[in-house]
């Protein structure tokens, strides 16, 4: 073969390529082919869509869908504040380098060491509702874990507050990298720092504004099981009132002995997950043309 | 001289003779440590995956002494995490690699690995006479043959704090024993200023152990609520949802303390133990410590009585055990060490290590000084008790209707009929879910109603 053939740089990424496929693609077949079964132990009769049936007729499932959905409502918040932040970072405010790290710190953490912190925080007779009473605040005072309308909307903060860290993180790496110029015209131009945020910084974070929706979104469809696991007692609970996809897998699979359903809902989880890369591809597409 | 140069003279003057000496010791250390080795492999090697530190401390210790005196084999134990004892189990058993000696929840949580044929009938291997002194329950039963060893066992009562009852005027020595006695034994409580009863369902075990007691009461027998779950009788006659409607009455009068959703089991427990809290539902193997720590102000009552089932008012007693693998190369021997631990000198040990009390009726109980303990074992061990039902729940219902029916009830305003309703749909749900359970499990009702 000649060194100048299309085909020499595909065989330099085919051990890799054949390394992915053995490890994902084995797994990724078997589960497919798990959902279709109904499995007891490592293997069982095949049943064809009944696990599907089953799960898209099954109203805790969709509870935990709808859970996933409001999951969402965070992202536009956190894209909101993890801009405002970076870009006041972005401006070195006196004291910023400490102020960075105190936004990254949530990041750095592991998730159950930060729920487990903040389940001891937010207990009906914890430090949060003791300070409300002191600051006579008790209309505030609620219990956020324990109480089935709020434990959700405490797991949202929870993720915010840690997730936002994220968002500072790539947005400031993208303003450190805009060419300082443009800015600094603007600002001899007498551009104050609400224009010149608006007209000349967000434009030039578009990309990786969208990269951190998409990111995010991903994050509350399949990588939330730490925050419920701990703030919701291991259970989703209150009641069900945490339960999201990810706990309904683990649940399937490990306490219920439905390792066939549990891949039926891992391989619709995943071709949605699919759909949302996709449309990230998309976007990223879009940008560079 | 330096080192070098004494190492090259000592090398240069070994002689043929040294060197045919050296040779023949070496063969003879060969030889032997082969003969050993052998002897050492000849020894069976088992192994055993358990789980019991958690809820009992110093099983471990007393487990390594028990494998060190042992001498039929050489025994490694694994400790298992608690989110994976049964699947790890099933999951090597169906591999065809499982330990030969496994730790074992009672009822479904290992009758489900007896249907798949992953243990071995102790009934086929073990002393049977041993056996049934292990005191193994009625759970471990199913097809004729004895599935489970009793290790050691969890009376289930509700705590009560003396203190708290004498400040309240109520008669410590005399907890109520109907509904009604203990709805005016909280409103004593409460009008005393101090909440009367709960816990913490946070983590969902204390509707787990509520419904354990609740249930019951309005069951005559164990395999009644196995009934309940294939369909053959239903969560929304009133009799089986009864226990709800009696939750949700004492939320409903304010009895419930403040913070029990937000708190979990064990927390709860504290709450009582501490002077907080009335009464609240516990666990045999805290009552040790809680008695030392009250100076032995707790005491210990079933749940007062509201049902009319044949079980009601009856103490409640769990059982842990221990079984062997039907995969395992050396049942005979695994049989042999499960005998071992019913020794007399085990079960002693055993006390000596956990302070608790091991499941044999070989154990010379003389050795309980603690009066509260002692009591304790009295009318809930070597009483006229029960076990504990939801052992026969599916895992599938357990989840989704066990423990949220509860925490619903207490935290989002569900009623006892709701709880029912729901309680129903799950129950057909698993159905629906394993078809190929339902007819076990009605085998296994036939003979836990048959007794």
């Amino acid at each position: 073969m000649r060194r100048n053939s299309p085909l020499v740089p595909y065989l330099f990424v085919l051990p890799l390529a054949g390394l992915l496929t053995f490890v994902f693609g084995l797994s990724l077949v078997r589960l497919v082919g798990f959902s279709f079964k109904q499995v007891r132990g490592i293997d069982g009769p095949w049943i064809g869509l009944r696990n599907y049936e089953l799960v898209l007729g099954q109203p805790l499932f969709w509870e935990a869908v709808r859970h996933n959905i409001q999951l969402f409502l965070v992202i536009p918040v956190m894209v909101v504040i993890a801009l405002a932040l970076a870009l006041l970072l972005y401006e070195r405010l006196p004291g910023w380098r400490i102020h960075r790290t105190i936004l990254f710190l949530p990041y750095v953490l592991a998730i159950p060491i930060i729920a487990v912190v903040m389940k001891q925080m937010f207990q009906f007779s914890g430090p949060v509702n003791t300070v409300l009473s002191a600051l006579s605040l008790d209309f505030l005072v609620l219990d956020w874990i324990g109480s089935a309308d709020v434990a959700l909307w405490t797991v949202m903060g929870l993720i915010l507050w840690r997730e936002t860290a994220l968002g500072v993180i790539l947005f400031l790496s993208r303003l450190m990298a805009l060419d300082e110029t443009l800015i600094e015209a603007a600002r001899l131009d007498g551009a104050g720092w609400r224009h010149r945020a608006w007209y000349i910084l967000i434009p030039q974070m578009r990309g990786v504004i969208e990269f951190f929706a998409v990111i995010s979104a991903i994050t509350m469809l399949s990588a939330v099981f730490a925050y419920v696991y701990v703030i919701g007692g291991g259970r989703g609970g209150p009641g069900t009132a945490t339960m999201v996809i990810e706990l309904y897998i683990f649940n399937a699979l490990i306490r219920t002995s439905l390792p066939g359903v549990a891949a039926a809902v891992s391989v619709m989880l995943f071709l949605v997950s699919l759909i949302l890369i996709r449309a990230l591809f998309a976007l990223r597409r879009r940008e560079e043309e | 001289m330096t080192t070098q140069a004494r190492r090259t003279a000592d090398t240069a003057g070994l002689g043929r003779r040294r060197f045919l000496q050296a040779g023949a010791g070496f063969g003879a250390l060969t030889l032997t440590g082969g003969l050993a080795g052998r002897a050492l492999a000849q020894t069976p090697a088992l192994d055993m995956w358990w789980w019991g530190e958690q809820e009992l401390p110093g099983l471990q210790a007393y487990l390594d002494k028990a494998i060190a005196a042992f001498d039929l084999a050489q025994i490694t134990p694994m400790l298992q995490d608690t989110a994976v004892v049964i699947s790890q189990f099933q999951t090597a058993a169906a591999a065809g690699n499982p330990p030969d000696i496994q730790y074992l929840w009672n009822g479904i949580y290992h009758m489900e690995s007896v249907w798949l044929g992953y243990l071995a009938a102790l009934s086929d291997v073990m002393d049977p006479g041993i056996l049934a002194a292990s005191n193994h329950g009625p759970l471990s039963r199913f097809d004729g043959k004895v599935w489970r060893m009793g290790w050691y066992p969890l009376p289930m009562p509700w705590y009560f704090n003396k203190d708290l009852f004498d400040r309240a005027g109520l008669n410590a020595d005399a907890p109520p024993a109907t509904w009604d006695g203990l709805l005016a034994a909280c409103e004593a409580l409460k009008t005393a200023g101090i909440e009367p009863f709960g816990g913490g369902v946070q983590d969902g075990y204390w509707a787990e152990w509520y419904l354990t007691h609740a249930l019951s009461q309005n069951l005559d027998t164990v395999g009644d609520a196995v009934n309940l779950f294939i369909g053959d009788l239903d969560f929304r006659e009133p009799r089986y949802h009864q226990h709800w409607v009696k939750l949700a009455e004492l939320r409903d009068a304010g009895f419930l303390n403040k913070d029990m959703a937000s708190l979990e089991l064990y927390p709860g427990i504290d709450l009582c133990v501490n002077g907080q809290l009335g009464i609240c539902s516990s666990i045999g193997t805290r009552l040790p410590a809680d008695a030392i720590t009250t100076n032995g102000r707790i005491g210990c009552m079933t749940l007062p009585v509201f049902g009319v089932g044949a079980l009601a008012g009856r103490p409640v007693v769990d059982m842990q055990g221990l079984g062997i693998s039907a995969g395992s190369g050396a049942p005979d021997i695994a049989a042999r060490f499960l005998e071992f631990l019913n020794a007399p000198a085990q079960l002693a040990s055993f006390w000596e290590a956990t302070g608790w009390i091991p499941a044999a009726s070989g154990f010379d109980d003389s050795v309980i000084s603690d009066p509260s303990v002692r009591d304790l074992w009295t009318r809930w061990g070597k009483g006229n008790n029960i076990t504990n039902i939801t052992n026969l729940m599916p895992g599938q219902f357990y989840e989704q209707a066990a423990i949220p029916t509860g925490q619903n009830i207490i935290t989002a305003g569900m009623s006892g009929e709701e709880a029912g309703e729901l309680a129903a749909r799950v129950a057909q749900e698993w159905r629906d879910f394993n078809p190929d359970l339902v007819e076990t499990y009605r085998t296994w009702a036939a003979e836990l109603s048959a007794g």
